[in-house]
């Protein structure tokens, strides 16, 4: 009986549900028109700071009296997948963020609806990061916007990291080979399945990811003299310099960092703010940092070139696009705007995210040598190749698996010839 | 072979004789009538996604056609592209040798669970019961995450107590990396999982033989194993394919615990079975038309494997 | 007292085995509880016992925490727990109530008629169980999609109840099949007619075979993520594996902790449903296996 009682409860619970939603979606496609709706934001990740998703708010039911918008958070995980259906569905959201290496799986299979020469004037134009319009464009046309470009310093502790930081790429290895000797410290963090630091290895020694050949197709060169260079200084320096887990990921890097276990931690320059946080989170779900110890007097530099200068670094970053399928898309479009409106890309600079617009780098605060390294960082940024596939390679985990490899021990040689023939028959299947 | 009517474990009487025709019903319009609602729902989302299906595994079907773009007829090439791939073959294999093993130690295992069962007192079942109860209720994604959290790298027990009684340092350990850990692991979660199932079953089945069997093979001096072999097992035989060959689709066909193991560690060009290789090739990275012919030729493939068994169903269901 | 009694009585040899096969039994209990134990243990313990190089095997008092379940349910980075519990729940129900229906009525058809197209039926349903529903995903997405049921409980429900039904049907057959015609008849002779009959008579003896095919409706739909990710998009339509999953990715290394308490919470619906039906489960296993 008592089951009984519960079955129909949760058939009329499900039915309210059930109604509810397509309540709400009548609610759309009729208010749908250029006047007023509920526009739906995804972002991805936690990057984008709570000012400016309140900023984004705000401004935008202001401008436009009658309609709200709606930010729903996803997750980079599985995000490939999820656009894939999600985009294309009766449902699909308005704006939405995508990774700048993931934006051409989607343009050139037209899920995003298409910016015109004059909106994109309008937006910002030659002000915008040229490398992540470019991510964004497809056969001569814009789809994805920058929406902001991570950046990566070398952050250290002067408690415990003595001298000046190294001046080339060679001293940063001997350097953090070094402090590893001293025991039960990391020289530097190298959790195996992070590629975002090991890219510029492979630049700074002449390797390449993947280079167009004469007939067309893409040609990998992580086999190169200089790819295997790269690659055998960064299985030295996870070998001999890090005690972070061969399969790790890049997540979560200020809990070794307070242990007070690592010497230099190359990251995004975001970390900062988890670092020096204090150590007792204010909010429950907050993570500690280690403000009063080693977060409070916390230094960074540019990761130093072959040649001394800054490396060429990998920039990780996000696009904007507004979905083709969105039903109301002038009200996304105002959206769009905002959120690359100097106001709002000025929010985002502040946290020590490279903005969308050039004009607006200098908003990056750079009062200490963690927002100067982090623009001197971005200076050098490099792009992962412009293919569609190249989402497919990322989705599969390739590089992060084959680094993983390295960080256990695997031949070089072995596992430069894998992620060669891996990227080939992706980028060329 | 259809020797079902001797099965002790149902009601007596008529169990396998499908209905005599009962002239009175003349039309066959009721029948069809109480099918009426699964034929609907199965016809329209079973039946015309395997459509679909077949025919987007003769096109280029992928993210732009999803987007509603025409797709292009490629006849079998799609077909052929996988019979000719290397790694797909890697991947059945993977499948069909992973499915071994872990319907092996689950009919095994669970099997000598029921005997044990069999022979302990009312108290001990119950806890042997409960024990079972708890781990066929883990939802698959909960446990795929307790197991990943014992063998995690870093803080997960095993290595921990590894450093403790060796002596040399286990922290950082990868378990998932190596391909063959990746599987011991996954084998330790289906198996675990998938035994209560095979146990309850077996202990039911075995529990209705009739005692004075049992103890007349004992008088005969039959010992454990020739008894069990020889007098339970017969009684058991029908449990037992059944229950062989659903484990077998199922443990062919798993899904959840892989994905969520590849997510958390792993080589997953080394570790995919065909359920995450089909989702990969499809969702993962748009290519929807070799994924349905994948899916097509697996289909044939576990055909050809229960071959036996779908054509013994249809025998006796003669009418 | 009188356990003691009943052991003395017995021979020693007899004795020394009980004891064996008792230790044995305790020993198949710990194996089956522990991976439970240690998620439970790890739950309410705070990150840094759980992240300590010492192990704690048990959270005594001076180190047990609920911040893990606090964290899990109500933080604010994560998508809503509540909403996605009565999610869950509500599409696993209306999962498992049409499932049961609609598949007892069709069994009845194919054990208590005969008709033409019986064999062909069977073996279809047979044949659709070896499909992997992974290639189906985009298919069944556009359809749902079509009809307008994303992001809705009753779209998703029917989803599942299109992937449980077959296995539905083909076990409860076995059921239905198991039951004597002849007590039917006996009854239709009594003057009950032919529908009466079945309902008096056949349909309590089916009791256990609803509950155990119940089982396998209610496992498919409870623990199912992938067609939920693509049908339920919005964060307040989440089921609670797709929340158990954001836990998987984001939290990764460091909050175990978290991870187990959200884990824990996944599975008490189950095992609660699980302990509810298990007295009526064991007989229905075995009437719905013979007739496989």
């Amino acid at each position: 009986m008592r089951k009984n009682r519960l079955v129909a409860v949760t058939a009329a619970a499900s039915m309210t549900l059930a109604m509810g939603a397509c309540a709400s979606g009548a609610d759309a496609a009729d208010d749908g028109g250029p006047s007023t709706g509920e526009v739906r934001v995804w972002l991805v990740g936690t990057d984008t700071p709570d000012e400016a998703r309140d900023y984004l708010k705000t401004t935008f039911e202001e401008q436009n009296e009658g309609s709200t918008l709606v930010i729903e958070e996803q997750s980079w995980d599985g995000l490939v997948d999820k656009y894939t259906t999600a985009l294309a569905g009766s449902d699909a959201p308005d704006v939405v963020e995508v990774g700048n290496t993931q934006a051409s799986a989607f343009t050139s299979n037209g899920y995003f609806s298409e910016i015109t020469a004059d909106e994109f004037e309008e937006l910002g134009g030659s002000d915008l990061l040229p490398g992540f319009v470019e991510a964004g464009d497809w056969e001569g046309a814009h789809y994805a916007l920058p929406y902001y470009a991570g950046s990566r310093a070398v952050f250290y502790s002067p408690q415990l990291v003595d001298g000046e930081p190294p001046a080339t790429l060679d001293e940063y290895v001997d350097a953090a080979k070094d402090m590893y000797k001293k025991g039960k410290f990391s020289g530097m963090w190298w959790p195996g399945q992070d590629w975002y630091n090991a890219l510029p290895f492979i630049w700074e020694n002449g390797g390449y990811i993947a280079e167009p050949a004469d007939d067309g197709s893409w040609e990998a060169g992580f086999s190169t003299p200089g790819g295997i260079a790269g690659l055998t200084q960064i299985q030295d320096l996870m070998l001999n310099a890090s005690n972070a887990p061969a399969d790790g990921q890049e997540t979560d890097l200020q809990v070794p960092f307070c242990e007070g276990k690592i010497g230099y931690l190359s990251a995004p320059t975001w970390i900062q703010w988890s670092i020096n946080a204090p150590e007792e989170p204010e909010s429950d779900d907050g993570v500690p940092g280690c403000g009063s110890t080693y977060g409070g007097d916390l230094e960074a530099f540019a990761l130093p070139g072959k040649d001394g200068g800054a490396a060429q670094v990998f920039a990780g970053g996000s696009n904007i696009a507004i979905a083709k399928k969105s039903e109301q898309r002038d009200l996304a479009y105002s959206a769009l705007k905002i959120m690359l409106s100097d106001e709002y890309q000025s929010i985002i600079a502040g946290i020590g995210l490279i903005p969308a617009k050039v004009s607006l780098s200098g908003d990056v605060p750079q009062e200490n040598s963690i927002g100067a390294a982090g623009v001197e960082a971005a200076a050098g940024a490099k792009l992962t190749p412009a293919t569609p596939k190249w989402a497919d390679v990322e989705a599969q985990n390739v590089l992060q698996t084959q680094f993983t490899r390295l960080a256990n021990g695997d031949d070089v040689e072995q596992v430069a010839a894998d992620i060669d023939s891996q990227i080939e028959s992706i980028l060329n299947g | 072979m259809s020797s079902l009517a001797t099965e002790p474990a149902a009601p007596p009487a008529s169990v396998s004789s499908p209905p005599r025709p009962r002239r009175r019903r003349r039309l066959p319009t009721v029948p069809w009538l109480l099918l009426s609602a699964s034929i609907l729902i199965l016809g329209v989302l079973t039946g015309y996604p395997v459509v679909r299906m077949l025919v987007m595994s003769f096109q280029e079907y992928e993210r732009a056609q999803v987007m509603g773009m025409p797709a292009e007829w490629v006849g079998f090439d799609n077909y052929t592209a996988i019979l000719t791939d290397s790694a797909f073959w890697a991947v059945l294999g993977r499948s069909i040798l992973f499915m071994l093993v872990a319907v092996v130690l689950t009919m095994v295992l669970g099997t000598l669970i029921a005997l044990l069962m069999m022979r302990l007192g009312k108290g001990l079942r119950l806890l042997v019961s409960v024990g079972l109860l708890l781990a066929w209720s883990m939802p698959p994604l909960s446990s795929t995450t307790i197991w990943g959290w014992i063998f995690d790298t870093q803080y997960g027990l095993v290595n921990n107590l590894l450093t403790r009684f060796t002596g040399e340092r286990w922290f950082g350990h990868s378990w998932l990396l190596d391909p063959l850990g990746f599987f011991t692991i996954l084998t330790f979660i289906i198996v675990w999982g998938a035994i209560p199932f095979v146990a309850f079953t077996m202990y039911a089945g075995l529990s209705q033989i009739p005692g004075e069997v049992l103890e007349a093979a004992q008088l005969d001096g039959a010992g454990a194993f020739a008894r069990f072999r020889l007098v339970m097992l017969p009684y058991v035989r029908t449990i037992v394919t059944v229950l062989v060959v659903l484990s077998m689709i199922w443990d062919l066909k798993v899904f959840p615990q892989v994905y969520a193991l590849q997510d958390i560690g792993g080589d997953r060009q080394k570790t995919n079975t065909i359920g995450v290789y089909i989702y990969q090739m499809g969702m993962g990275q748009g290519h929807f038309g070799t994924a349905s012919a994948i899916a097509f030729v697996f289909v044939a493939i576990m055909l050809l494997l229960s071959i036996y068994y779908v054509r013994r169903t249809m025998k006796e269901e003669e009418l | 007292m009188s356990t003691t009694r009943v052991a003395v009585r017995r021979s020693p040899a007899r004795r020394a085995k009980d004891a064996g096969w008792g230790l044995v039994a305790v020993l198949v209990f710990c194996l089956f509880v522990f991976p439970v134990y240690w998620m439970l243990n790890t739950s309410f313990l705070p990150n840094n016992r759980i992240r300590g190089e010492e192990i704690s095997f048990f959270p005594t008092p001076d180190v047990f925490t609920l911040d893990n379940y606090r964290s899990a349910m109500f933080s604010q980075e994560r998508a809503p727990f509540g909403p996605a519990v009565l999610n869950s729940l509500s599409a696993t129900f209306l999962t498992l109530l049409v499932c049961l229906v609609v598949g007892f009525v069709a069994s009845i058809a194919l054990t208590r008629f005969s008709f033409k197209g019986r064999r062909t039926f069977l073996v279809l349903i047979l044949v659709i169980q070896m499909i992997p529903g992974e290639a189906m995903i985009i298919s069944l997405f556009r359809i749902i999609d079509g009809w307008a049921l994303i992001n809705t409980i009753f779209g998703l429900s029917l989803v599942y109840v299109a992937g449980v039904l077959p296995f539905t049907i083909w076990t409860l057959r076995g059921f239905v099949a198991g039951v004597p015609k002849e007590l039917e008849q006996a009854a239709m002779i009594d003057g009950c007619s032919p529908a009466g009959a079945f309902w008096r008579v056949t349909f309590p003896l089916l009791a256990p075979g609803l509950v155990a095919t119940g089982i396998f409706a209610f496992i498919n739909a409870w623990n199912e993520f992938i067609m939920a990710l693509v049908i339920m998009q919005r964060p307040e339509t989440m089921t609670l594996t797709l929340w158990l999953r954001t836990f998987l990715m984001v939290t990764q290394a460091t909050n175990w902790g978290a991870v187990m308490a959200a884990a824990v919470l996944v599975a008490i619906p189950a095992v609660i449903f699980f302990l509810i039906v298990q007295g009526r489960m064991s007989g229905g296993l075995v009437a719905g296996a013979v007739k496989g």
